[in-house]
């Protein structure tokens, strides 16, 4: 990988985890199994929800505001207790050994926090807090600053940072000491697409090292981007659970053939060419509007040769093609209203 | 070397409120007590009946104003939790490698330190503009006594309010009436007479801050008696009350505000 922060991200995928505890044998870093959590007794803000999350995988829990992730992680961190269910973070119970688990864990949060410090003071200060060596410290400052392009905000107060860059701050200082499990809910909030993209390919090398991710976002192309699997969340409930193709292809809806014609068609032609599509169920519907088809149906990238011969035999001149995958927004969309 | 979690969260809270805005608030005005108001009003009080000797007026405010670094110090530590909890620090500290004891140990261990230090600087400034004070291991013990308890005093009194403080103004509101009640109805700035109002008699008397400011003031110029050691049975009874409640609210406290 090339840029700034490349140097950065080399040297620590060859890091082994030098002053952490490297979780080695257990397959799974996270077990959940029916966890409810109820704040006022009545309401469950998290409902009965199961999964695990192995070792090295990055897992995304989404969902809309109120869906039960920020909760979910503040169980899984040990900041909250669940009202029943049982949860095992790298082998242990939160509720038994919350100091060992916090200890190899790193806990990028929702809402933002900073120490009323310059940036590099606040990473250094961090570092102390969490027994980093002074020199590894100063080594891991200059790196991540660079990487998250904070080196000329190095003497700014945090406070006096936009909302983005302090975002930036917030997972910078997360990276300054090592763990084993990487919780991060919401973290690129405020960011622009470049550093957002560079954000997640650092966290995609460091998983590379055994790092194990649990991810909350709501830009959901992101989430496609960089989890192994996706959980998308409702009501407090896990409604759906899966990689994003099998959730893509299970939940995604019609797929999107649009196609520019050479001429505008005819309402005539139109009525065959939807005859011919949808009464031998190669599309489930068929569009026309001056020269642009869109042709919807389920299995249209198996069906492509034929919708495109049905065409041709029609009379219709193709000037470009676009086929439109489903995305994880026609997922989320699909799991969340239904 | 292994610093213990509390020691690490002490530097902490030292590095963050190293700025010149707290040192401003606790030894700026503090000094200015001293230097503008003590040497004015010196200059109308003829002199302080103490321990039936007459001292100067800047000879008996220095312990006061003493005494008041440990309701300095006691804000800034007890606020340090409001401030946690307002910028987030709170919950990101309490998922870091620390036990919630370590965070409160760390708040009452870098008010103290404040207050020792902003005692013995009060105290130098003191001597340079009104002479010396006695200087014997009783008086070094009953101040020492005096300013750490009465600093866990007011970090307790503090880290109440910053637990049940839902918003800045209520904090805000509630610190700076606080300061001035507890300021300005105590021993530190004059004397308590017999013949004052009944009502402002009764608030000065059961100002913890009273009883600081002459346990200290006693240790450092008078000659300490059975009052004296009964002031600070007091004080310690008083603490260990308001520590307890501290305490307890803390343990609720989950967190942002």
């Amino acid at each position: 990988m090339d840029g700034p922060g490349s140097e950065f991200l080399q040297k620590n995928f060859n890091r082994d985890h030098e002053y952490g505890v490297v979780l080695h044998s257990e397959e799974y870093a996270i077990r959940t199994r029916n966890i409810v959590k109820s704040y006022d007794g009545r309401h469950n803000a998290v409902d009965d929800i199961s999964f695990d999350v192995a070792r090295g995988e990055i897992y995304g829990l989404l969902g809309k505001n109120g869906a039960g992730k920020s909760t979910t992680i503040k169980m899984l961190t040990t900041l909250i207790k669940p009202t029943s269910g049982t949860i095992e973070v790298l082998g242990m119970e939160p509720s038994k050994q919350s100091i060992q688990i916090r200890k190899r864990i790193g806990v990028v949060q929702q809402s933002e926090s900073f120490d009323f410090a310059t940036v590099e003071n606040n990473l250094r200060i961090y570092g102390m807090l969490w027994e980093v060596p002074r020199e590894v410290v100063s080594a891991r400052i200059e790196e991540l600053l660079d990487l998250f392009e904070l080196t000329e905000f190095r003497k700014v107060r945090a406070f006096e940072l936009s909302g983005g860059q302090k975002k930036k701050l917030q997972v910078a200082r997360e990276l300054v000491h090592d763990m084993d499990i990487l919780f991060l809910d919401e973290p690129t909030v405020g960011m622009d697409p470049i550093m957002r993209r560079r954000i997640l390919d650092s966290i995609k090398d460091r998983v590379k090292n055994g790092l194990t991710v649990l991810f909350t976002t709501h830009f959901l192309e992101e989430a496609d981007y960089i989890c192994d699997r996706i959980a998308i969340m409702s009501e407090g409930k896990i409604r759906v659970e899966g990689t994003s193709s099998e959730l893509k292809e299970k939940y995604g809806g019609l797929r999107t053939l649009e196609i520019i014609t050479r001429e505008n068609g005819s309402p005539d032609g139109m009525d065959r060419l939807r005859e011919q599509l949808v009464s031998t169920e190669l599309a489930s519907e068929v569009k026309g509007q001056g020269k642009t088809i869109t042709i919807l149906g389920k299995s249209i990238s198996r069906n492509l040769d034929q919708i495109l011969s049905s065409l041709k035999t029609l009379g219709i001149t193709i000037d470009s093609i676009n086929l439109r995958d489903a995305t994880l927004d026609d997922v989320f969309i699909e799991v969340v209203n239904s | 070397m292994h610093a213990p979690a509390f020691l690490r969260l002490t530097y902490r809270n030292i590095r963050v409120n190293m700025d010149l805005g707290t040192m401003i608030f606790m030894l700026g005005l503090p000094a200015l007590y001293l230097l503008v108001m003590g040497t004015m009003l010196q200059n109308i009080i003829p002199g302080v009946e103490l321990s039936s000797s007459k001292i100067s007026y800047t000879h008996f405010l220095g312990p006061g104003i003493v005494a008041m670094q440990t309701l300095t110090a006691g804000n800034i530590g007890g606020g340090m939790l409001w401030s946690d909890r307002r910028w987030g620090m709170f919950e990101q500290l309490l998922v870091g490698p620390f036990k919630r004891t370590d965070y409160l140990l760390g708040i009452i261990m870098v008010a103290i330190i404040f207050a020792v230090a902003g005692s013995l600087i009060m105290l130098g400034l003191s001597v340079s503009i009104s002479g010396g004070f006695i200087l014997s291991w009783i008086s070094v013990s009953l101040t020492l006594f005096s300013i750490i308890l009465g600093t866990m005093l007011f970090s307790s009194l503090f880290l109440i309010i910053s637990t049940l403080a839902k918003t800045m103004q209520t904090y805000n509101t509630i610190t700076i009436a606080l300061f001035f009640v507890l300021d300005f109805a105590s021993s530190a700035f004059y004397p308590i007479p017999t013949t004052s109002d009944a009502v402002i008699r009764a608030i000065s008397l059961s100002n913890p801050l009273t009883y600081i400011v002459d346990v200290t003031r006693t240790a450092l110029i008078g000659v300490p008696d059975t009052t004296t050691y009964m002031y600070a049975i007091a004080m310690l009874v008083l603490t260990i009350v308001l520590f307890a409640i501290a305490r307890l609210l803390y343990r609720t406290v989950r967190s942002g505000v």
